[in-house]
């Protein structure tokens, strides 16, 4: 008998597939599993490393593994991106609730019919099967970037100066320490700047994950890498940044031990 | 006697024939220019003659100026990295691009013009780079109109349209002197505008259609214009004529091509 639950999350992109299996992530009383297929050095994967770190990250190919020798009590969360065929082989073979995370007005659809469940999201854009956007993506770690030119990157990459982004979301890292998760779905007001709750790093280039993803419509992808490495900043300044900061840093300690 | 005054046309050839138009319309007497005729767009010989064709009295800008004596930027030219990059792709290509009798002419601009009791200037009164931001503190913008001896001080350079009223200014000065009593002398200032007039060629106001200013010497009135052009000829003339293709996503959207000022406190060094 099994004694995990299993719950796979499916839905357009932008709709809020993460930030509804989020809601479950925050009780680690209970062993956390999340998968990602084909999200290797995926953001989802790393933002829910580090706003909830006793939950286990499993790879595509632990998944196999973890999942055939759970711990009781197990709670195991699939998200399951749109590019993937729901029908699949491997993806119907899995034992467990299914839930459809899709836009309010929409009706009816391949993840109402593959659903036991379907929760509303956000008013995110949906595509047929015969036209699905393109993903794109960039891993960032070590890159860090000038504030302002990110403001300007990440306008000009939402307003559609390299294509149509229908989604964008990425984690970057800024020349304070402190790393930000970026957050945009066409059709929804802004571009959401979350801060990361780590550690700041003021000692060289980040060792820990960053990146960018995309997913639109004619996306002019060597425009785009272009303008986030002309966005990025060069050793000596970082390494110029980083002293400010440590001192600022170390001053604020100072008037603390003070107080 | 009605003058039009007009700003930052950045090589913007269709631009500037629609709002030369548009003063026409308007039976303006006199053009004055604020300068930065080159820089970023796609005809800086064109723009440079027709200026000259009208013998329109014009001061230099940062981009002439740039142009003529080489890159020099303090931080406040470029307020981002990615801006920078840009701008410096933008210099090499006018630079480039200009004939060498345009340079000569750029080089003879004055940095400011004066007719009557009005100023003509590109930043400001220190500067040709340095901005006048609507928000600027009022006794640094005081300070820079009383430096030139005049109640109307026009400049450009923001790219976005301005008035700003500086009126009832009271300064109050203090001499010390350990021999003698403390002095002190009150002035009041008479009312005192800063006019600015926006972009012709490179708005920042949200919309692509150029700006302009016209002002009535006789009752002191100010029109802020805004004038639609063909701006999709401009951004085709970029992408033909190999400047980078943001710079017409940009200027398709009144976002300007590169830069962006922000900081009202900032002093220019350059």
């Amino acid at each position: 008998m099994q004694s995990f639950d299993l719950t796979l999350v499916a839905g357009p992109p932008g709709v809020g597939k993460t930030t509804w299996i989020s809601q479950f992530l925050k009780d680690s009383s209970r062993p956390l599993f999340y998968l990602y297929p084909g999200g290797q050095e995926s953001v989802d994967l790393a933002r829910i490393g580090y706003r909830f770190p006793w939950v286990s990250l499993v790879s595509d190919d632990r998944a196999a593994t973890v999942l055939a020798d759970l711990p009781g009590q197990s709670q195991v969360f699939i998200e399951l991106g749109f590019h993937l065929d729901l029908e699949s082989p491997f993806l119907t073979a899995l034992p467990g609730r299914r839930i459809a995370v899709v836009p309010p007005s929409l009706e009816k659809s391949e993840w109402h019919s593959w659903a036991d469940e379907v929760m509303p999201g956000n008013h995110s854009q949906t595509w047929g099967s015969g036209k699905l956007p393109a993903i794109w993506k960039s891993p960032l770690t070590g890159q860090v970037f000038d504030p302002p030119s990110l403001d300007e990157a990440l306008i000009e990459l939402t307003g559609g100066a390299y294509g149509q982004v229908v989604r964008l979301k990425g984690i970057f890292e800024l020349p304070d320490g402190q790393a930000f998760y970026v957050d945009f779905v066409e059709g929804l007001p802004g571009i959401e700047y979350t801060e990361l709750k780590l550690p700041r790093w003021l000692q060289g280039r980040p060792d820990r994950f960053s990146g960018l993803e995309i997913v639109g419509c004619n996306l002019e992808q060597k425009r785009i890498a272009q303008t986030l490495l002309a966005s990025c900043l060069a050793d000596d300044v970082l390494i110029q940044y980083q002293r400010q900061y440590q001192q600022l840093q170390s001053e604020e300690t100072e008037q603390e031990v003070m107080v | 006697m009605k003058l039009a005054v007009i700003s930052c046309i950045h090589g913007n050839y269709e631009a500037l024939d629609a709002v030369l138009s548009d003063i026409n319309a308007q039976k303006a007497d006199q053009i004055y220019c604020l300068g930065d005729l080159v820089g970023y767009g796609p005809y800086p010989n064109e723009v440079v003659d027709r200026i000259r064709s009208l013998a329109i009295p014009t001061c230099q800008g940062c981009w002439d100026e740039d142009i003529v004596e080489g890159l020099n930027a303090c931080e406040c030219s470029y307020p981002s990295q990615l801006a920078e990059q840009r701008g410096k792709l933008a210099h090499e290509w006018t630079n480039t691009e200009i004939r060498p009798d345009v340079r000569e002419y750029l080089a003879t601009l004055p940095l400011s013009l004066k007719r009557d009791n009005l100023c003509f200037v590109h930043g400001s009164p220190n500067s040709q780079h340095e901005y006048l931001l609507p928000s600027m503190d009022g006794f640094a913008a005081l300070e820079r109109i009383l430096s030139t001896d005049a109640d109307v001080l026009f400049c450009g350079h923001t790219h976005v349209p301005y008035v700003r009223e500086l009126e009832g200014a009271k300064l109050s000065v203090t001499v010390k002197n350990p021999a003698q009593a403390e002095a002190s002398q009150q002035f009041q200032v008479a009312l005192k505008r800063i006019i600015n007039a926006g972009s012709v060629g490179e708005p920042r106001h949200g919309r692509p259609n150029a700006t302009y200013v016209l002002y009535d010497t006789e009752t002191t009135q100010v029109t802020l214009r805004e004038v639609a052009y063909e701006y999709a000829k401009t951004c085709l003339a970029i992408l033909e004529k190999g400047l980078p293709p943001i710079f017409a996503w940009r200027l398709a959207r009144g976002m300007e091509f590169a830069e962006r000022a922000d900081d009202p406190s900032h002093v220019c060094e350059r």
